[in-house]
């Protein structure tokens, strides 16, 4: 099995490389990996014994081969495929499949490391790759945001640094299980930086415009996988060491919340969608034992959801109100949409109900105005007026609608019939008792939105996401942090 | 020692705080590359705290000698390697911004390119 996972890890790079030797092949090899990596994840999901390696010696590279990592493997997996698909007749160039297969080899060693290095050096990968993405369209605006990203995720990183050689310093190793008698301010750096990496609370507010800016595919291989990266460490501290669980926790509730508040009042398809990406990372977090599984149905639910705003023809909630969208892709973003929400059928509803029985008492009260909202949210979506067939060009007020490739449609095939088939993997969520809570929660959601949010138009203001305060923000989620792991 | 860890503290201050403070985005690169000097620097003390003889084994035996810790070089050797690279990304991308940005103010080029 070491030789295996070996080999495995060590695929990504090794085409990633040879791709621009062989550029013909790009598709067809970014492709052949992520089913490689779909097999692997979905073989460990399906055998949750976990494989511990214990890489060169006792200060060598740590791995550990779990269930959980074998859902984010899946969900990266699934995503990347389908992200490919959408890619295939769009004229990308060798550099561009490069980025992005080094960026899923990174992220499937970021979801097996178990030592502080190993996740700082994939994290750093992710950074490059994903800012190479970001500005693949080499234009100014793209320049500036994958620059800004970068700059943000650099910074949080050496933070995370130092509170990794003050880990070493405590106890001569960079194993994950050294955190449990490493000093509080360690713990304190290494959350600040995986904190604002993974774009949770108020150090990751660089995350919705970063998502809604870059290009479509991007985009849902960014909120599908990559911000998953920053919180996949936290869900293994939490699962590893239980007295650095109530911090996860508190911080997952509150992402949720904050991330939920903003989501209602967007007035763009895409800075919706980001921001209840942050909401639903918050999710992940409070309920760790649950992580994965939210995380694989998140995963492929918003993928699915940004591949298809980016394929409406306006992004302006107004522009929409006024100018139907067709049939089938909005038929697309309900499903999705809730499979988010958590409607039965769905494995979003599967990975709620196991969310809700990991929470405990005080989290349950306080993520239920979080699941209401995200309802809220997802309505906004969902009541989007559609036309009655696919061509509708009668009107000359309509705007012309965007055509999509079959790989569009593959994609998206892809991703909902993921949704589906991963009902299997928790089939005791389907009992009366569990139906009726997403229901009433449903309801209520919506109702807010027909009496109170349809007739509001509150726009909020993006001060907060200016750059001088994403980095000052880290300094607050800091002190924060100090305050939280000293009592 | 402690005022070695002080020292160190400081400049790691110095360029996280030149990071929110200065105005120009290559300034705040520069910041941020300071920042990882003060980084790295803690590193090489921490190394250095069981001695300072360099780690290489030597084929007589000198006796007992106090040797520096060979696992915290090795590893800020890579981030050394990691925060270069991603600099130069940095310049190559200030590069592109200051055709159209020529004074590289980070408010200016926040406002033309956010929407």
């Amino acid at each position: 099995m070491m030789t295996l996972t070996l080999a495995w890890i060590a695929l990504p790079l090794i085409v990633g490389f040879s791709i621009y030797l062989l550029p013909q092949l790009a598709r067809a090899l970014t492709l052949v990996v992520s089913v490689v990596s779909v097999v692997y994840g979905l073989w460990h999901v399906l055998n949750p014994d976990p494989i511990v390696l214990s890489l060169v010696d006792s200060f060598g590279v740590r791995l550990i081969v779990d269930q959980l990592s074998g859902f984010f493997i899946l969900t990266n997996a699934v995503v990347t495929a389908a992200v490919i698909c959408y890619c295939w007749q769009t004229g990308k160039n060798a550099f561009f499949y490069t980025q992005a297969i080094i960026l899923h080899g990174s992220m499937n060693s970021i979801f097996i490391c178990a030592d502080l290095i190993s996740v700082y050096v994939a994290l750093e990968v992710i950074g490059i790759a994903a800012f190479l993405l970001i500005t693949y369209p080499r234009t100014d605006r793209a320049v500036w945001v994958g620059l800004r990203y970068l700059f943000v995720s650099n910074t949080a990183m050496l933070f995370y640094l130092l509170g990794a050689v003050l880990v070493y310093q405590s106890s001569r190793t960079f194993a994950f299980t050294a955190l449990s008698g490493a000093p509080r301010e360690a713990i304190a750096l290494i959350f600040l930086g995986l904190l604002s990496k993974g774009g949770i609370f108020v150090s990751g507010l660089w995350l919705p415009l970063t998502h809604a800016e870059a290009e479509t595919p991007v985009s849902a291989l960014m909120s599908g996988v990559v911000v998953k990266a920053g919180v996949f460490p936290l869900i293994r501290f939490a699962m590893m060491m239980p007295e650095l669980a109530p911090t996860v926790r508190i911080f997952g509730v509150s992402t949720a919340l904050l991330g939920v508040s903003f989501a209602i009042f967007a007035q763009d398809t895409k800075r919706l969608l980001a921001f209840s990406t942050v909401s639903q990372l918050g999710f992940v977090l409070a309920a760790p034992a649950a992580g994965g599984f939210y995380a694989l149905t998140h995963g492929l639910a918003k993928a699915a959801l940004f591949l298809t705003a980016g394929n409406l023809h306006s992004r302006d909630f107004k522009v929409l109100k006024n100018n139907p969208i067709s049939v089938s892709r909005w038929a697309v973003l309900a499903i999705a949409g809730c499979s988010v929400m958590g409607v039965p059928l769905l494995a979003g509803f599967g990975a709620k109900t196991l969310t809700s029985e990991a929470l405990l008492p005080w989290q349950s009260n306080l993520l239920i105005f979080a699941t209401v909202g995200t309802a809220i949210a997802m309505a906004k979506l969902i009541f989007i007026p559609r036309a009655s067939h696919d061509s509708d060009t009668d009107g000359k007020e309509t705007v012309k609608q965007k055509t999509v490739s079959a790989g569009y449609w593959l994609a998206v095939g892809l991703l909902l019939g993921g949704l589906f088939l991963a009902n299997g993997l928790y089939p005791d969520a389907y009992s009366l008792k569990n139906f009726a809570k997403p229901a009433v929660i449903i309801s209520i959601g919506w109702l807010i939105y027909f009496f109170v949010i349809q007739r509001v138009s509150v726009s909020v203001s993006r001060v907060v996401e200016q750059f001088d305060h994403l980095i000052g923000a880290m300094s607050l989620v800091l002190t924060l942090l100090f305050w939280m792991v000293l009592t | 020692m402690f005022i070695l860890e002080a020292f160190i503290l400081a400049t790691v201050l110095c360029g996280f705080f030149g990071i929110i403070l200065k105005k120009n985005l290559m300034m705040k690169i520069l910041a941020m590359d300071v920042m990882s000097t003060g980084v790295i620097g803690f590193y090489v003390l921490v190394a250095a705290n069981t001695g300072l003889f360099t780690p290489i084994a030597a084929p007589e035996s000198r006796g007992p000698v106090e040797y520096a810790d060979p696992v915290p070089q090795a590893v800020i050797l890579t981030a050394i390697v990691i925060g270069f690279s991603i600099q130069a990304l940095m310049l190559v991308g200030v590069m592109k911004l200051s055709r159209d940005n020529p004074t590289l103010e980070c408010r200016e080029i926040e406002r033309n390119n956010m929407p």
